[in-house]
């Protein structure tokens, strides 16, 4: 895990190196629900609402299952933020496991910063089936908010 | 095209969707038609829907063998194994009877080949037309070539001829060549023209010829009709009306006979257009032009930019237009309803005036993301937006506007509008809605309409606005008049107008095809105590197709006509001459090593020019285990897919990848693609690569980000399809085929005689000592229906049944087990007994609750509306002798004890004061009511009772009426809001209502594990989607414990559950998921964690050996075991720990930099 995480830091830097004009475009992973965000998040791409192409998508079939451990191990592995996104509550296509998501996140954004991470570098969202522009406008408020933060460091992650 | 189905259901709306997934779940095929271009019907442009505000429209998609459906979003598509979806049609003809009609259906084509459109937009780009676009309420517009809704899977662009000004620059701009206007055909479509003047016919040959179009002509009738009988190959047949009408019905009508599909046209000269018109009658002439008539008649002079773009559209028409044969069993109409246009009749209100009045369907598009302002709410003219009025009952309730029902989902709406405006703009919007009764009769509605008023600070007035004024600043001031009987006026910035439900436009023409009545109100007329029956015998209604109806209403109802028609097709036998396909058999390759076939669409114009795709493919083929990348053509089309196919035969790879566009769409391919090249669907996958090359934010880094993000897309997909668990194959699971039904009210035994006519053999046990419930105390109802003769029948037909056993007198004691094994003990009069069953359907039903206050069973002039109906029905008491009747509404419903509203005591009223009246039409009758609640056609009643006399006194909750006695006749004191002051009424009867209560739902609680709400009638799985299921499988609840209903609604319900019941009655072999969980039990610690977690009770502790053991049936896949599990001894398929971790690091990965051909050259 260590190896391939250096492996890709390893890339970036080289890639500031190379081209040193250009600013720091973060990386995000998005963790999103199969029901509702991501429909929207291909409504937004087929309808082409305009989003910064340094997403990664990984559709799961619930935000309730998705496991803290890939949250850290997409931070670890080099990406800049995580997003986590999920149908609004209540309508949870599992019934409840946008809530389960909602305590999970919190939970880990009390054990993050004693690794050095900001917490706004994990971010949990609903985002509904028919609302493209909503998931647009989540990422791009994402990438601008980590553009600021800068690159992560994950010295204090890689302890675990 | 013909076509063999086990039921037609027309309309694609929810309905519709859900009456098809109901049939196509026990087995049935199903086509579902929909004139419409899309499916979804109304509800795809709604994305919030109370009472949870929310969606959750997927939830109705099956449980149980989740594979056979699509498993996304059901806004966006629908797939089911059985169920074909064919847009664009209508139903034209219904010929046969039940169990073998033959329906003739007519498929608009939509001139776009959906195998070649790749969705760019290129056609809507350069498309001149401008018209209101119907998805968004007419508040954007759209070209005539346009993408129906946003967000269809799959989304194809159609186009809309009548619109359409032949311009051909759509043609020009499609890189595909989708779009067939039927050019090359043109040679073969020949007109004949009959005309008796000869400069005019060697115009008009000029004309066709410059066009292209052949044409030949006839000076006279003989000369034409020769031509014809001679075999002339004519396409179309222009008639001169200047030859006299007698002499053009001779040539229409030997046409007619020489060649019955030859499309006549008239030509009509000035003064000759309504001898023409009668020609073209559309009762008697069907869309493709009738024997009798003609197909449309043209004014002349024919001018040469008017006539050859109409010829053109007419020859793409019958050139295009597809006649569908379809032999089925049975029918469900559910074609929905259509919102009334408040046009120029509501003039007072200023739609289409004022730029803030607007309909409550453009408020709902404005609400939403995929709107035309984006989910921001704003006035046309810019003025944003601060004070909402709802105006409720425009259009309903108003016999002056021709719709004397109630639309039953307006106040609901409205309260869910304001709702969300406040959601959307916070609490300085403020909301008001005036309404003439808030009729929130629904389950929970009354506490959805109290936390709308008490916690969100929706103002509601009750006042019928008459007029709406705009002042110089654009504001809209709304006046109306006051129960003080004055005038008053408050300004807003936007006033939404609830418009009612009517009768679908074209709905006598669906009704005239389908060979069904229309009622008095132009619905489809059903029957009073079979409420999806219609007419017609083996043609069923479901939905709001029947009366205005809300989702819930509407699932359930569609329900029962699923379960009508299923009841058919297993009467008739139609599935015995179908042939069922096979599961197919896949190879075992969990042992071998991962071989990926790469094949990556490159249609696309834009993926090649912002890509480098040497440089993608030489990157792909580096990943391990990647076999081999290809390119494709266009995987979309039938060229492109046989493409795959053919490297799949040739290159054998046990993984498939497909790169291309809209992967939802492939859903189904994908299966074909398994069947024919004999691999597991489950180790297919495509992935979207076309959205990163749209055009988007440029920058020196963008095409190399771009370049990483496809080859990110890819290389995640491969990673995913190396650790993707073949799924094993169906399991045989041991169903016990019987139902255990509690309760023997009209719901119970209407559900047990359901099952039951299926063949299962069904346990009725009833508490009482006889069967009935509390059916047996109505002798009428408002819609004119036998209800005691419909309960003698039912209650024979349940005890004679060979497959019920009925339990008198008996109770449930225990039950264990889950859906599909279930034992229930239970006590009988003959002792102890053990039952097996598959299912329970929970009828427990409800009774008339009784608070002893207002002199009820003290003073003999007291009593409750069923007791009324009961005395009125068995003469025992003397009409005539009274002199005036009180009637309280309400009595202890929708109050702090029973929050909810019992939704039959208004319309038990109006029976007994039309009963009344009818016996004596000059008794006083005096109701003191709330709200009154006649929803739906009910109103018509409501109407009937105020016309007969009866005084309507309204009373607030906080001042109710008060019941004195002098000698034991009841005086009523209230106050009147409309005179302003108290007012004392002295009568010889005072009849309350009573409300609904459950009966006792605590022991069944306890028995089955399920839950109840705070009301006490049982909780359904979901209010809206799954109105009839408990969240636990294998249980369903129907009639009055579900919540207050009358009647048809009962048995309506009890239909709904049964057929749910059938699904897992009628299933032998359970496929298995491609996403389920497992359990590792040799890293288990049984901890018990994912026991709680699984929100489906799929998980239990086998304390024999010592394990976790997971219910297939049960399980749907969600994870949240795996989540929580400590061990990783949880696992869902497809989502190990390994996989997704490898998962993520290849969407991370940096691709090393790779030297392209091209720069190698270099």
């Amino acid at each position: 895990m260590d190896a391939q995480a250096t492996q890709a830091d390893a890339g970036r830097r080289r890639d500031a190196q190379t081209a040193p004009s250009v600013a720091f475009e973060p990386t995000i992973v998005a963790f999103v629900c199969n029901w509702c965000t991501y429909t929207a998040a291909d409504l937004a791409g087929t309808s082409r609402m305009i989003q910064k192409p340094n997403l990664r998508l990984v559709r799961m079939m619930c935000t309730g299952m998705v496991d803290p451990k890939y949250v850290i191990k997409a931070l670890l592995s080099g990406a800049d933020a995580v997003l986590i996104s999920g149908c609004h509550p209540g309508d949870c296509h599992y019934i409840n496991g946008n809530y389960k998501a909602r305590r999970r996140v919190k939970l880990l954004k009390e054990i993050l910063p004693q690794f050095g991470v900001d917490t706004r570098r994990v971010r949990l969202t609903w985002v509904g089936a028919s609302e493209g522009n909503e998931f647009a406008a989540t990422v791009n408020s994402l990438v601008e908010e980590i553009r600021e933060l800068g690159p992560i460091e994950t010295r204090g992650l890689k302890a675990l | 095209m013909r076509k063999e189905y086990g039921a037609l259901v027309v309309g694609a709306g929810i309905s519709g969707i859900r009456a098809a997934l109901d049939l196509a779940v026990s087995g049935h095929k199903v086509a579902l038609v929909d004139r419409r271009p899309h499916h979804g019907g109304l509800l795809a442009q709604l994305d919030h829907q109370f009472p949870s505000d929310n969606c959750g429209m997927c939830k109705m998609l099956p449980l149980m063998a989740r594979d056979s459906s699509s498993q996304y979003c059901l806004r966006k598509g629908l797939y089911h194994d059985n169920i074909d979806i064919w847009l664009n049609t209508e139903l034209t003809g219904l010929e046969g009877d039940p169990g073998q009609f033959q329906a003739s259906l007519t498929r608009r084509s939509t001139l776009v080949d959906p195998a070649r459109c790749i969705s760019c937009g290129e056609c809507a780009a350069v498309c001149p037309v401008q018209v209101p676009n119907e998805f968004n309420a007419g508040l954007s517009e759209r070209g005539a070539v346009y993408l129906p809704v946003p967000h269809a899977i799959p989304n194809h662009y159609v186009v809309d001829l009548e619109h359409c000004t032949r311009c051909w620059k759509c043609f020009e701009a499609c890189p595909t060549g989708a779009i067939d206007f039927k050019l090359d055909q043109r040679d073969g479509f020949r007109v004949l023209a009959v005309t008796p003047d000869s400069t005019e016919a060697q115009e008009l040959l000029s004309l066709l010829d410059k066009a292209g179009f052949p044409a030949v002509f006839a000076l006279d009738q003989e000369k034409a009709l020769d031509l014809l009988a001679d075999g002339d190959p004519a396409g179309l047949l222009l008639v001169d009306m200047s030859m006299g009408e007698g002499v053009v019905e001779r040539i229409i009508n030997r046409a007619a006979e020489l060649r019955p599909e030859l499309p006549v046209v008239l030509l009509a000269g000035a003064g000759e257009s309504d001898a023409a018109a009668r020609f073209v009658d559309p009762e008697e002439s069907p869309a493709g032009g009738g024997p009798r008539g003609a197909r449309e008649w043209i004014a002349k002079p024919l001018e040469e930019a008017v006539f050859i773009p109409w010829l053109d559209k007419l020859h793409v028409r019958l050139a295009s237009d597809e006649h569908l044969v379809f032999d089925v069993g049975a029918v469900i109409l559910a074609g929905g309803f259509d919102c009334h246009d408040p046009g120029p009749v509501d003039d007072v209100l200023g739609y289409g005036r004022y730029p803030g009045v607007v309909t409550a369907l453009e408020f709902e598009r404005m609400l939403s993301s995929s709107g035309p302002t984006g989910g921001r709410l704003v006035r046309a003219d810019g003025k944003p937006v601060r004070r909402i009025a709802w105006i409720q009952c425009v259009g309903s309730r108003d016999l002056q506007k021709g719709a004397g029902w109630c639309s039953s989902i307006c106040c609901m709406f409205s309260v869910k509008e304001a709702l969300l405006a406040k959601k959307a703009l916070g609490d300085e919007v403020e909301a008001t809605i005036f309404f003439m009764d808030m009729r929130t009769f629904g389950k929970d509605f009354q506490r959805y309409r109290e936390r709308a008023e008490n916690e969100e600070g929706v103002r509601f007035v009750r006042a019928r606005p008459h007029s709406v004024i705009t002042d110089w600043q654009g504001g809209l001031n709304v006046g109306w008049f006051g129960d003080d009987g004055r005038q008053h006026e408050d300004g807003f910035d936007m006033v939404v107008l609830a418009v009612g439900a009517r009768p679908p436009k074209g709905v006598d023409k669906l009704a005239r095809a389908a060979g069904v009545e229309l009622n008095e109100h132009g619905f489809v007329a059903t029957r009073p105590l079979a409420p999806a029956r219609t007419s017609r015998h083996g043609v069923f209604a479901a939905g709001a197709f029947a009366a205005p109806r809300d989702i819930a209403e509407s699932v359930i109802m569609a329900g029962a006509a699923a379960q009508g028609a299923a009841r058919m097709i297993k009467i008739h036998d139609v599935l015995a001459g179908m042939q069922r396909e096979e599961e197919p058999e896949y190879p075992d390759v969990s042992r071998e090593e991962p071989r990926v076939l790469v094949a990556v669409c490159s249609s696309c114009p834009t993926l090649e020019q912002r890509l480098d795709l040497d440089r993608l493919f030489d990157r792909l083929e580096r990943l391990h285990s990647v076999v081999s990348v290809a390119r494709v053509g266009s995987a979309c089309t039938a060229e492109g897919w046989g493409e795959v196919e053919r490297l799949a035969r040739e290159e054998k790879p046990n993984r498939i990848l497909i790169g291309a566009c809209m992967p939802y769409a492939y859903v189904p391919r994908l299966k074909e693609l398994g069947r024919t090249v004999g691999l597991n669907p489950a180790l297919m996958d495509v992935v979207d690569i076309y959205t990163p090359t749209f055009p988007g934010e440029e920058g020196p880094d963008a095409a190399g980000r771009r370049e990483r993000e496809v080859y990110a897309a890819l290389a995640t997909a491969v990673a995913r399809l190396e650790g993707a668990d073949p799924v094993p194959p169906p399991v045989t699971v041991n169903v016990a085929r019987a139902a255990l039904v509690v309760g023997g009210g009209v719901a119970g035994m209407t559900a047990a005689v359901a099952v039951a006519d299926h063949g299962y053999e069904v346990c009725l046990v009833e508490k009482e000592e006889e069967l009935g419930g509390m059916c047996m105390r109505l002798y009428s109802t408002l819609e004119g229906g036998d209800p005691r003769k419909h309960m003698e029948d039912l209650i024979t037909q349940v005890e004679k049944h060979p497959n019920i056993t009925v339990f008198k007198d008996s109770r449930v004691v225990l039950s264990q087990g889950t859906a599909g094994r279930f034992r229930t003990a239970m006590y009988t009069p003959r002792g102890a007994l053990r039952f097996e069953h598959g299912v329970t359907i929970l009828a427990s039903g409800g009774r008339e609750s009784k608070v002893y206050d207002y002199g009820f069973k003290v003073h003999k002039s007291v009593m409750t509306q069923l007791r009324l109906e009961e005395a009125l029905a068995t003469g025992t008491l003397d009409v005539s002798e009274l002199q005036r009747v009180v009637m309280i509404q309400c009595w202890r419903s929708r109050d702090e004890e029973r929050n909810y509203c019992s939704r039959v005591c208004c319309s038990q009223a109006l029976k007994n004061i039309l009963a009344l009246k009818a016996r004596n039409p000059g008794l006083e009758i005096v109701v003191f009511y709330r709200d009154m609640m006649a929803y739906g056609f009910k109103e018509a009643f409501y109407t009937q009772a105020r016309r007969a006399g009866a005084l309507f006194v309204r009373y607030e909750p906080e001042r109710k009426p008060k019941v004195g006695f002098d000698g034991g006749k009841p005086v009523v004191t209230g106050l009147d809001p409309v005179l302003g002051r108290e007012v004392q009424v002295r009568a010889d009867l005072l009849v309350l209502s009573s409300g609904v209560e459950p009966a006792e739902t605590d022991e069944l609680v306890e028995i089955f594990g399920v839950e109840t709400n705070r009301d006490g009638f049982f909780q359904e799985a979901e209010s809206k989607w799954r109105p009839v299921d408990f969240l636990k499988q294998g249980i369903y609840l129907c009639g009055l414990a579900h919540s207050p209903m009358d009647m048809a609604e009962a048995i309506a319900s009890a239909q709904a559950a049964a057929q749910r019941a059938l699904r897992i009655l009628n299933a032998e072999t359970i496929a298995r998921e491609t996403v389920v969980a497992q359990v590792r039990h040799s890293l288990c610690s049984l901890c018990q964690r994912c026991v709680t977690a699984c929100p489906y009770g799929a998980r239990q502790v086998d304390l024999e050996h010592g394990r976790i053991v997971v219910d297939e049936i049960l399980c749907q896949g969600c994870g949240s075991c795996a989540a929580v599990c400590p061990n990783s001894a949880t696992v869902l398929t497809g989502y190990h720990d390994g996989p997704v971790m490898a998962l993520i690091d290849a969407a991370l990965e940096e691709p090393r930099h790779v030297e392209t051909p091209k720069e190698r050259e270099q």
